[in-house]
């Protein structure tokens, strides 16, 4: 059983499927995975260095089941709304890898949205970069709908068709700049990525700079999930789980609409701090006009799981000398550096395992780089290791049983 | 003091008073001094309303707590109060308070001394717009303010007026320059000399003002008659820089923070005890709630004033004592000034006077050197009246009387309407309203703007919300150089997502408008986010923790490390 829908939550699924476990994924809602930009890193892209790690076989293999995701060797170079032209270690299709294009004369399409000022962005990014003017909306309301809403409506070939058509007006109309390639807004697509259609009726590479979170690509992500999870026959349900305690060999899972499941081994991926599966704990922080409560970790998983450790650095948290908690300077940026607050989660082994059967992945592990990469990487790891060890366990419970599955494994 | 030895570069300015601080007592004078036609020019180190002007409760108050003591303070702080409402209708609002009485030994006679001690202050309300006071049963306080816990035997309300203070300085100094003042923001000076051979008894130009631009470095130096030290708590080191003693002009800095809370999480102002008996406040604020105050000596860096957890938790702790649901309620953020009282060694903090004095230095060989010391908020335009008097006299000559209490503040002659300006500039109803409250009377003209460029009716920040125009206008108008100062003047990156929306964009805005370049736009929106990050996480709780992760991760994904 998976507990969590993000990247690392449908790695570790797919993985643990692949492993030959029947697995079922329970999926809690919007978390960091949905809130992605576009560009996806290994390590945070200001730390990258040349040359690139090299994508593992089994993370290429999940890659080509999402189908959204390009990794090139070379990595990728992304243009993000705050004016930088960005290194990436890959990307989701719809963006513009603007890697190949350097030296190029790269189109700027003016949109009158919001987050989208198509000629100071091109400033900004660079002087490859010029603004082209160009009809991007057909409504008036598009004017202020949501990125990911007005993406949604490049989902319709005829509206795709229309789009591509306004740019070649465009680009007609600028005859006297040869523009070899076109960066939108976050427009292209939400059901799957457009850009290629788009690129090829155009005739010029096409694509997306990275959105603000909460545009387009997070939800394209979770497209390329649900269908990557439903051709691995995944079972999928939605909830929260309230907690995971062992039931003599099984974990019992207790969801908070009060279901229970059962499963051989467990993948904690309920996202960290931004999706939900840690929590911020000061004592402090009850509605109370007394003394808080009790003095307590500053950071405790949301859900009840008595087998799983959390900590930072190594070693498990402790409860601070203060009724009121640990002072907040100590543990986040700027104040600190490496910071609590960045590090916390579950403490594992190398194989992503908090106990017997019990696995953590994605923001929720402790000390990991919470890259979008690396989520998919620990999400692998885990659930590879749940499926063996579960089906393993489940055979020496069932010495009589056929060993189909165990064989597959 | 010293002697300017260098003779004059040609075409150095001569003007007539040089003001140093940009809070509000400099603006003030500068804008005072202006009415009368005198010649000014400000110098502000930082921005306008930078120290304790920008960072304070946010009220234009009657003067409740002299009551006993000083009556005439009251009558005189009531009546200016009126003056202020009168003069900017749209940037004062009505704030009603309430003052539980927790049920104790003495709990009924303090209630009927409490209840006596508001209506005498009822006598003054009328001079400023206010009502008089009420009593109030337990059952009564519970259905205006359910979220009110504790035995409590009864309560009062007072009235009094809310106000931006970083609007007020700006609108000040806007009105100087209207009345051929000069502002020089982010300039700091660093002389003050003698213009050699001149007759201090004479007319004409005695003293030598040098500042520095702290951006491009360039020299400013202009020659003029009087310089008002109008700088606060930075007061002595003022003085320093002018030769003259800093015991004469000496303050007893005190920090004072206040934490801010994502929404109007009361209907009206409430009074609390702190541990230390100290009065406390919550009170909604604009559109957020604002919990405040401290006062502890402070001994730091007067540029890098900040909250800590330390005193978020003070004060969190005695609001809720009445009203408990604060400790659960989301802080997005902190702001920290210091008070520059009037120094005495001794008295507790809260003892200490919020009068106000002037420093004449011809005691110090130094006529025409005039330091103001002290003050509040809500005494500004007095102080700022006694000492123009005082100038306009003494160094001019100029019995033209003081017009600030009548005359309005830029976009103060009348307030538009804002749902009919949202429809004339097809602009959303809230950012309309917004903006008219910042701008008065000159709300449409920086919608004008949205016509002329369409784009700029977007809005920048959703959470206040504010248009590109507005930031536009501020940067061209009112003097933002950063982010910083965009913030100051719009609120702008100050709501519930800490800039990570808007900072960026912010920072292309003020880049372009003042022609710096792409790169130098994004330092000045990650500076910005920085300063920012440091004031939110000493509040942090729960869930602001999210908040705090997700902006920062943005950050670092869409720009690199802020």
């Amino acid at each position: 059983m998976v507990l969590g829908g993000g990247v690392a939550g449908t790695a570790a699924a797919l993985a643990a499927s692949r492993g030959g476990a029947s697995v079922t994924l329970v999926d809690g809602g919007t978390g960091a995975s949905t809130l992605s930009t576009g560009a996806i890193d290994d390590v945070p892209w200001t730390e990258a260095a040349r040359p690139l790690a090299a994508l593992t076989p089994g993370a290429r293999s999940l890659l080509d089941a999402l189908a959204a995701y390009a990794v090139p060797d070379a990595g990728a170079r992304v243009a993000t709304t705050a004016g930088v032209v960005r290194s990436a270690r890959g990307h989701d299709l719809a963006l513009l890898d603007l890697g190949p294009l350097v030296g190029r004369r790269v189109g700027v399409v003016a949109c009158d949205r919001p987050e989208w000022d198509g000629a100071a962005l091109a400033r900004a990014w660079g002087s490859d970069f010029a603004s082209l003017e160009a009809t991007l909306l057909r409504h008036v309301d598009e004017r202020l709908l949501p990125a990911a809403d007005f993406a949604a409506r490049h989902d319709d070939p005829a509206r795709l068709a229309w789009l591509a058509e306004r740019l070649r007006e465009a680009l007609d109309g600028a005859a006297g700049s040869r523009f070899e390639a076109l960066l939108l807004p976050p427009s292209l697509g939400v059901e799957r990525e457009r850009a290629r259609d788009l690129s090829a009726r155009v005739g010029l590479p096409c694509g997306e700079v990275a959105a603000l979170p909460g545009g387009p690509s997070g939800l394209r992500f979770e497209r390329a999930r649900d269908r990557a999870l439903a051709a691995a026959r995944v079972e999928r349900t939605l909830g929260r789980a309230a907690s995971v305690l062992r039931g003599g060999e099984r974990w019992r899972v207790l969801l908070e609409d009060g279901r229970a499941l059962e499963a051989s081994a467990v993948v904690l991926a309920a996202g960290g701090l931004i999706g939900g599966g840690l929590a911020y704990t000061p004592g402090d922080a009850a509605e109370a006009s007394v003394l808080p409560p009790a003095a307590r970790a500053p950071f405790a998983l949301t859900l009840d799981v008595p087998a799983a450790a959390l900590g930072a650095h190594g070693r498990p948290l402790e409860i601070p000398g203060s009724l009121f908690g640990t002072p907040p300077e100590s543990l986040a940026w700027p104040f600190a550096t490496d910071a609590l607050l960045e590090r916390v989660g579950v403490l594992v082994d190398a194989e992503g395992r908090a106990a017997p059967d019990l696995y953590a992945a994605g923001e929720l592990v402790a000390d990991a780089a919470r890259t979008w990469l690396r989520a998919l990487e620990s999400g692998l790891r885990a659930g590879s290791a749940a499926a063996r060890e579960g089906l393993t366990r489940a055979a020496e419970r069932s010495p009589s049983a056929p060993l189909a599955p165990a064989s597959r494994a | 003091m010293a002697i300017a030895e260098e003779p004059l570069p040609y075409g150095a300015d001569e003007l007539d008073v040089a003001i140093l601080g940009g809070g509000v007592n400099g603006t003030g004078v500068a804008r005072d001094l202006a009415l009368r036609g005198l010649r000014v020019v400000l110098f502000e180190r930082n921005d306008l309303a930078f120290g304790a002007s920008g960072n304070s409760s946010g009220m234009i108050h009657g003067g409740v707590r002299y009551l006993s003591v000083a009556p005439h303070v009251t009558e005189q702080s009531c009546r200016d109060s009126g003056y202020i409402q009168s003069i900017a209708p749209h940037l004062l609002f009505r704030l009603p308070f309430l003052m539980p009485v927790k049920s104790s030994r003495q709990a009924r006679v303090m209630f009927e001394l409490i209840d006596a001690y508001f209506r005498a202050y009822d006598d003054y309300q009328p001079l400023k717009r206010g009502k008089p006071h009420t009593r109030l049963d337990p059952g009564e306080l519970a259905r205006l303010e359910p979220g009110l816990r504790g035995s409590i035997v009864g309560g009062i309300t007072f009235d009094e007026w809310g106000i931006d203070g970083a609007r007020l300085c700006v609108l000040n100094a806007l009105d100087a320059i209207l009345h051929g003042g000069r502002v020089h923001v982010h300039a700091t000076v660093e002389t003050i000399a003698r213009v050699p051979g001149a007759d201090p008894r004479g007319p004409g130009a005695r003293y030598v003002v040098e500042a520095r631009d702290r951006r491009t470095q360039e020299r400013l130096r202009v020659r003029t008659r009087a310089v008002v030290n109008a700088t606060g708590a930075w007061s002595p080191i003022t003085a320093a820089t002018g030769g003259l003693p800093q015991s004469r002009v000496r303050v007893r800095p005190g920090k004072g923070i206040h934490v801010v809370l994502d929404r109007r999480v009361t209907n009206y102002g409430i009074v609390s005890e702190s541990i230390d008996g100290r009065q406390i406040f919550i009170y909604p604020w604009q559109n957020v709630s604002i919990v405040g105050t401290t006062d502890d000596d402070y001994y730091g860096d007067l540029d890098e004033v900040h909250a800590t957890s330390e005193e978020v938790r003070y004060l969190v702790q005695g609001v809720a004592r009445v009203f408990p649901a604060v400790r659960a309620a989301r802080a997005i953020g902190t702001y920290a000034g210091v008070r520059p009282s009037l120094y005495a060694y001794g008295p507790n903090e809260d003892a200490l006077s919020r009068e106000h004095a002037v420093i004449d230095h011809a005691a110090d060989g130094a006529p025409g050197i005039y330091s103001m010391i002290g003050g509040k908020l809500a005494s500004y335009r007095i102080f700022a009246q006694e000492l123009s008097d005082l100038v306009a006299a003494r160094e001019f000559d100029s019995t033209t009387p003081c017009s600030t209490h009548a005359r309005p503040l830029p976009g103060g002659e009348s307030v538009p309407d804002a749902i009919a300006l949202a429809e004339r500039y097809a602009v959303t109803p809230v950012a309309a309203r917004r903006l008219v409250y910042r701008h008065g009377g000159v709300a449409p003209r920086v919608l004008e703007r949205a016509l002329r460029r369409p784009v700029e009716r977007h809005v920048v920040c959703p959470c206040e919300p504010v248009l590109e125009a507005e930031v536009r206008h501020v940067v061209r108008e009112e003097m933002a150089c950063t982010v910083d100062d965009v913030a100051r003047r719009t609120r702008l990156g100050l709501g519930a997502c800490g800039g990570m929306r808007c900072a960026a964009r912010c920072g292309q805005i003020v880049a372009e408008e003042r022609g710096l370049s792409p790169g130098q736009g994004l330092t000045l929106a990650k500076e910005f986010l920085l300063r920012q990050a440091r004031t939110r996480i000493v509040a942090m709780g729960p869930e602001q923790a999210r908040q705090e992760a997700l902006a920062l991760a943005h950050a670092r994904a869409s720009m690199g490390e802020p």
